[in-house]
């Protein structure tokens, strides 16, 4: 059964300026929500869902006053509204990167981002299409099948601290974990707003999602 | 040509794909229709979705409708079963026959149901008919992405946010399957009009191929697409009946007779115990002409393979209706050639153009099927010009 409920306002980050969230704001207008672009320090209590886009590195993306940024998500995400992290946004739930030279993350998922392996050969960054393959329901892939292609561009990925927050693999040379969770928190790696209609159905179940796993 | 071993269709049908045994994909469809979706399962959920939209807007849903069996079917399960108040739209391709007509007010009056009765401007129409024939082979252009566009502006306006079809597309090719229905991942949406619904061709791309400066671009409006934002706006939901209840066209032409005294019709390239088949189109036997030519197969080809799946006929008497039925020149052949001011050489030659290999045509073969008994009484006005018939086939190198 697919029931629409619908957000009602959502918040696309864009902090540093750097990130690339238009594609993202035109899918998420296309879909039939409304959004505003914002910096952290302006999350309020208006928005019903959350979006962290990211393009950039670990470095850049982060994060001016982090220890403040930190109390206004994670308390943000203790009220239960969904969150999405997409490409680097989702890497920002970890708690390090080693990007850069490293920096601390949000610490909203245990993890740490480390650089893709690069002894078998294939090239960095990850650029293309690849599949996911889901390991663990989860409301955003409802409708979605199984093993299907979406968008990547990345050199990093998350290592999970608990296997409990791993949701989907994709394998380049080997399994990475493409897709992590935790209650109302979703992260993916790949980036939906370039994955034509399977990409465009996650977004729709993220914006129809009420953060319930 | 290599045919399917358990209906009659050929390897030129869309979509369709050969397994080990030689049966077709459409075949396995059905058999996972009958086999791994529970219908009254999927019946509950048809109740769920009704109870998100009922007594909400309005009206409670759209229903497209022609007139054929399968929307009187869907109006009638509807309003009767599911007790549900209906807008009922029907989009007028301006080739309803008098019978359809009758049928149409027996069963609007009888169900007490509001409709809205739209056609488009017939003058654009017909040049949108030339364009399509020339370009793709296929006529249909304007009924289709009007009958699939229009309701969906009318849903929009009207803040009615649920339309409901009837048969999903898998019951006849493999653009989507019953796994599909089973998941819900068949919606009557953009993505399934841009597919195979309008050939391709957006109403856009319509106005710059018949770069017709006499032609008001509204004129294409109806036939345009509604932007995915604005549906979304209204929280739409579009979907087939036929997904949440087991399609069977025999069962439910009884029905309607039955309870509407719906009547069926003579049609051009069948035979007349499928009377029910495609009544509502003065010009179907154009369509399905074209189809033998270009895929080397007919309606009665069609309609056997649905009887051979559901166990009503065997395969040898289904070939033995095709051979009689299939492949002959429909007689109001003449009155298409006329409204489009073709010549029928220009005809064949434009047919030929698209013929889907390996399929291969013998016109010296082909004779004339009978003349249907209303023929006569179809409006012959404001056919396309010969002039610009010329220009159009000049252009397109014919």
């Amino acid at each position: 059964m697919i029931l629409h409920k619908g957000a009602s306002l959502i918040a696309i980050i864009n902090d540093t300026d750097s990130s690339n969230i238009r594609s993202i704001y035109n899918a998420v207008y296309t879909l039939g929500y409304d959004a505003e672009v914002i910096k952290y320090e302006a999350l309020s209590d208006k928005y019903s869902h959350l979006i962290i886009p990211g393009v950039g590195s670990y470095q850049s993306a982060l994060i001016k006053n982090l220890s403040q940024t930190k109390e206004k998500i994670h308390n943000y995400a203790k009220s239960g509204r969904p969150i999405l992290g997409i490409c680097l946004g989702m890497q920002l739930f970890a708690n390090w990167g080693e990007e850069g030279g490293g920096a601390n993350g949000l610490g909203l998922i245990s993890g740490e981002v480390l650089k893709l392996p690069q002894d078998n050969g294939l090239l960095l960054p990850h650029v293309g299409w690849n599949t996911v393959k889901v390991v663990k329901s989860h409301p955003i892939f409802k409708g979605v099948k199984d093993n299907v292609d979406f968008y990547f561009v990345h050199s990093y990925h998350f290592i999970c601290e608990n296997n409990a927050n791993i949701y989907g693999y994709t394998d380049y040379g080997e399994d990475f974990i493409s897709v992590v969770g935790q209650d109302n928190i979703i992260g993916l790696q790949f980036h939906p707003e370039k994955s034509q209609s399977n990409g465009l159905k996650l977004i729709d179940n993220f914006c129809n999602w009420d953060g319930e796993c | 040509m290599k045919y399917c071993t358990n209906c009659l269709l050929p390897e030129t049908h869309e979509t369709i794909e050969f397994d080990e045994k030689g049966v077709c994909n459409i075949c396995r469809q059905i058999e996972y229709k009958k086999d791994n979706i529970d219908w009254d399962e999927k019946f509950k959920d048809f109740e769920k979705i009704l109870d998100v939209y009922r007594g909400k807007n309005t009206y409670d849903c759209i229903v497209p409708f022609s007139g054929g069996k399968d929307s009187v079917y869907t109006l009638w399960m509807l309003v009767k079963v599911f007790k549900l108040k209906c807008l009922v739209v029907s989009f007028d391709h301006g080739f309803y026959r008098p019978k359809l007509l009758d049928n149409r007010e027996r069963v609007f009056k009888q169900l007490g149901v509001e409709s809205i009765i739209y056609r488009p401007n017939w003058l654009t129409t017909r040049k949108t008919m030339l364009e399509t024939l020339i370009r793709k082979g296929d006529f249909c252009w304007h009924c289709h992405s009007g009958i699939f566009a229009y309701p969906m502006q009318i849903a929009i306006n009207y803040k009615v946010p649920l339309v409901i079809w009837g048969e999903p597309q898998a019951e006849y090719t493999a653009y989507y399957s019953y796994e599909d229905t089973l998941n819900e991942t068949e919606e009557v949406d953009e993505k399934r009009f841009n597919r195979f619904v309008n050939l391709g061709i957006t109403a856009d791309d319509m106005q710059g191929m018949l770069n017709d400066p006499e032609m008001d671009s509204r004129d294409l409006d109806p036939f345009k697409y509604p932007a995915l934002r604005d549906l979304k706006k209204i929280n739409y939901r579009s979907i087939c009946l036929g997904s949440y209840i087991p399609w069977d066209v025999k069962k439910q032409v009884q029905l309607i007779k039955d309870e509407l005294g719906w009547e069926e019709d003579l049609n051009a390239g069948i035979p007349p115990e499928y009377g029910y088949e495609k009544v509502e189109c003065a010009v179907q036997g154009i369509r399905d002409y074209l189809r033998y030519i270009k895929r080397g197969y007919g309606r009665t080809t069609h309609l056997a393979t649905i009887d051979i799946r559901n166990k009503r006929l065997t395969r040898e008497e289904g070939k033995k209706l095709v051979d009689e039925y299939d492949g002959k020149r429909p007689e109001n052949l003449d009155y298409f050639l006329e409204m489009l001011s073709l010549t029928e050489e220009e005809f064949i030659d434009i047919a030929s153009s698209h013929v889907v290999s390996p399929n291969e045509n013998d016109f010296a073969q082909i004779i004339t099927g009978p003349k249907l008994p209303d023929r006569d009484k179809w409006d012959k006005s404001a056919p396309l010009s010969r002039k610009y018939t010329e220009k159009k086939l000049k252009e397109h190198g014919f």
